[in-house]
């Protein structure tokens, strides 16, 4: 088995009531994604995107041609143990609690009930929603909602993740948890694919990609080589002074012609952040999701011991895929240290004392 | 031998993670039944309304009608509103997950459709079964516990152990072979041109069908001063030193101004009047004035049968009397005996309950595999309503015009003759006149062919679901 995902001539067409063909969602796709690869499907709405996934999953049937996930049909049961997969939306039972649901999932794999437990906490943990653990899904945000979604699909911990615009209704907090993760799973040799139209997400983390327009596929490649402008050269440099500034734009001038010289703006995730953060550290009340950076311990392919301490080494670790997807200098996120984590974790306790000081 | 036993320990640990996979999602289903509220509006609404019939049920005025009327209502509600919690839930809870796309998540996990539905249909059952016994034993201690409440005396509380809280089998005569008469009656009209005129267009075997019922009515009618007789053979009673029941209703050719039949009954081997032999076995007589179109009856002693097992019952229109009694046919005239307890026959009645609300679950998998849930729920409710009147449908259509008959026969009546006869399978009927419920009608002539149909439409139902596309049209 060459290929995680191999889709032959898949097409799917829509018809209509009278068995007239209606749409041509998918057209003659001729997909490979190779396994340990973050590969990205990018396109605008209704370019059949999240048609492509759910022929993968079986949960709609091809008009012609075939997809072979894992070796397998996406719809057989052997092949589902291996996927994780999260919707558009994120679909789930309003009436269960986050840890009723995540216990539901982890069934429906098998999961002896101590592994479901130890799983359900520290997804819990990760996706920020512990303290809210017992309240049913129903009274979440979109945001909430999709923490859970992305928690039900890493219940298994997967090797084929599926992931249909994770970070739709999130904020910039999980959105950049997701990215975070997705590193985290790529460097454990998993394969992940990213469907979403947000660019800047898939750019961030994407080995290839794919373009998708029409139901067909319009550019397909590496990031860096489809991203790359062969003619233009950029230097990142400290503090100079104006004068060195000038001989080397003079110099660059004799050879290149036109020379643009200008301070890096930082980017407004990063900014955003670095804002969020201290105002975590100062303890300020929320009754939203309280976001941590954190990836599950099981997820991180580690073994179970001092979850935290494991988590801050995980965050701690430079990020190779930052380095080879873009053209311009990215901002690495500050690493979160052992003490502002500690501030990170919510604690009810916390919130007395402060209360009664 | 050892590849043999891994294998039987693979096959046995597969079948365990394949059944905890319909137990989480029937799990998951009692959880959405209960606190999307469906289950708990029904529940608290009978929690409520029994003890407020068994508060308002009078009957005839006394303690047994009271009991009575509360049985036969309670157990009704208890099943109507069951069968319409049935429908609901296991409609919403098939077509909800599919309208509202979880089974975008669930059915891409390592579940097989079929598990899927059939932990759906097993958390629904389990609902039932659960509020089922929680609202029939409610009836069950009202029951048992209201002539308590009314401190009736021993002699009248015998004869609630008697006619009520007991479950009797019931004799009911042989109907006369009038085959002849009905030949000759029918050459007659044909001869004398009557035919026509009275039957107008009617086929012939429907007309030989209404004149057997008038012949056999006519075998059931008694002038005043005419007598009646109705014999029994191979009596065989579990307690010689019991009672037996003679239950009876009166029709009558015109209402007496007090609407009361005065008779005479003879109840014994009366095999030994006729033949002038020396009396073996004790003859009873009993004079009786009972109401018209109302079901009564009366007890003689069990040792009336003789030990050839042969009873005979006889009926004497009193002079009295200016009007001919019809014994209605089938439950015009039966006699009864104990064969069993009242818990254990209210057991049964429970358990008829039961098969039908598995009938109404697998309709509700059939009709939401495939419909919407409000077209679902309005073929369930057609399903119910349709089995629950098919005995009054097929008699209504059944005297016909020719052609009308012809399409008759191949649509309503064939469509009829599908659907379970729940009218036939009503617990109350029994219970109200304490008979058994035999254990062959639970499961082998009512149970048997209800769940064989529920498993066909089950099966039908899970071959749609497994065959068609989750997802919608979303470009």
């Amino acid at each position: 088995m060459q290929y995680a995902v191999q889709t032959i001539g898949l097409t799917k067409i829509f018809n209509d009531w009278w068995g007239r063909p209606k749409v041509r969602a998918v057209e003659e796709l001729n997909l490979t994604i190779r396994y340990n690869e973050v590969f990205g499907l990018l396109g605008p709405n209704g370019s059949g995107k999240s048609t492509t996934l759910k022929l993968l999953l079986g949960l709609l049937y091809p008009t012609k041609g075939r997809a072979i996930v894992l070796g397998g049909d996406g719809d057989d049961p052997k092949i589902n143990r291996r996927i994780g997969y999260l919707p558009e939306e994120s679909y789930l039972y309003r009436y269960l609690n986050p840890r009723e649901t995540l216990d539901f999932y982890g069934r429906l794999f098998g999961l002896p009930s101590k592994i479901r437990r130890e799983r359900t906490e520290a997804l819990l943990e990760m996706v920020g929603l512990k303290a809210v653990a017992n309240r049913p899904i129903g009274t979440f945000s979109k945001g909430m909602a999709r923490r859970i979604g992305l928690a039900q699909a890493l219940i298994n911990d997967p090797d084929l993740l599926i992931l249909d615009e994770p970070t739709s209704g999130l904020d910039p907090i999980g959105t950049k948890q997701i990215k975070d993760l997705i590193r985290t799973l790529a460097s454990r040799r998993k394969t992940i694919i990213l469907c979403s139209h947000l660019l800047a997400d898939v750019e961030d983390v994407c080995d290839r990609i794919a373009i998708l327009y029409g139901g067909r596929i319009r550019a397909e490649g590496p990031v860096k080589e489809l991203l790359q402008r062969s003619d233009r050269i950029q230097i990142s440099t400290g503090p100079v002074s104006q004068q060195t500034i000038e001989q080397i734009r003079q110099l660059l001038a004799q050879e290149a012609g036109q020379v643009d010289v200008s301070s890096p703006m930082e980017r407004l995730e990063s900014f955003f952040m670095r804002i969020v953060s201290e105002a975590q550290a100062r303890a300020q009340p929320t009754s939203g999701a309280i976001s941590t950076t954190q990836i599950g311990s099981f997820l991180a392919g580690q073994p179970s011991g001092d979850l935290l301490e494991r988590l801050t080494e995980s965050v701690e670790q430079p990020q190779p895929a930052t380095e080879q997807s873009a053209t311009r200098p990215i901002e690495t996120p500050t690493p979160v240290k052992q003490e502002i984590l500690d501030q990170l974790v919510y604690r009810p306790e916390d919130q007395q004392d402060k209360g009664q000081g | 031998m050892i590849s043999w036993s891994t294998g039987q320990r693979i096959s046995r640990t597969r079948g365990r993670v394949s059944m905890g996979k319909i137990l989480a999602v029937a799990t998951n289903t009692v959880r959405q039944v209960v606190r999307m509220r469906i289950a708990v509006v029904f529940f608290v609404l009978l929690l409520v309304i029994l003890p407020v019939l068994a508060a308002a049920s009078t009957g005839d005025g006394t303690v047994k009608g009271r009991l009575q009327t509360f049985v036969s209502y309670g157990l009704s509600l208890i099943g109507l509103l069951v069968s319409l919690l049935t429908i609901i839930a296991m409609t919403y809870t098939t077509t909800a997950d599919i309208v509202q796309c979880q089974v975008h998540t669930v059915l891409t996990k390592p579940i097989r459709r079929y598990q899927f539905i059939l932990g759906k249909f097993l958390g629904v059952m389990i609902v039932d079964v659960v509020v089922l016994a929680i609202m029939s034993g409610l009836v069950f201690g009202i029951t048992i516990y209201s002539p308590r409440l009314f401190r009736i005396d021993p002699e009248q509380m015998e004869q609630l152990n008697n006619e009520f809280f007991t479950a009797r089998n019931a004799l009911r005569p042989t109907e006369p072979d009038v085959s002849k008469e009905v030949e000759e009656l029918y050459q007659r009209l044909v001869t004398s041109q009557e035919l026509e005129q009275v039957f107008k267009g009617l086929p012939r075997e429907q007309v030989i069908a209404r004149l057997t019922q008038q012949k056999r009515l006519e075998k059931r009618a008694a002038s005043v001063g005419q007598e009646l007789m109705w014999e029994f053979h191979n009596v065989r009673l579990a307690d010689p030193n019991g009672s037996l029941f003679i239950r009876f209703k009166y029709n009558v050719s015109s209402n007496p101004i007090d609407l009361q039949i005065s008779s005479q009954w003879l109840v014994g081997d009366l095999r030994q009047l006729n033949q002038g032999v020396q009396v073996g076995t004790p003859i009873y007589r009993v004079e009786r004035k009972d109401p018209v179109r109302t079901f009564r009856e009366f007890a003689v002693p069990a040792d009336a049968v003789a030990k050839d097992g042969y009873l005979a019952v006889a009926f004497l229109n009193d002079l009295d009397n200016d009007t001919v009694v019809i014994f209605p046919l089938d439950e015009g005239l039966e006699v009864l005996y104990k064969a069993g307890g009242f818990t254990a026959n209210l057991l049964r009645g429970v358990l008829l309950i039961l098969v039908r609300l598995v009938f109404l679950a697998a309709v509700g998998v059939f009709a939401g595999s495939f419909l919407s849930f409000p077209v679902a729920i309005l073929l369930c409710l057609l399903v119910l309503f349709t089995g629950s009147t098919s005995g009054f449908i097929l008699e209504s259509f059944s005297f016909l015009g020719k052609n009308l008959s012809v399409i008759y026969d191949y649509t309503l009546k064939l469509l009829v003759q599908a659907l379970p006869r729940f009218d036939l399978m009503n617990p109350t009927k029994f219970l109200v006149s304490a008979r058994l419920i035999p254990w062959s009608l639970v499961l082998w002539q009512g149970g048997g062919p209800i769940l064989a149909k529920a498993l066909v439409l089950l099966a039908t139902g899970l071959w749609v679901f497994r065959s068609s596309e989750l997802a919608r049209t979303t470009v």
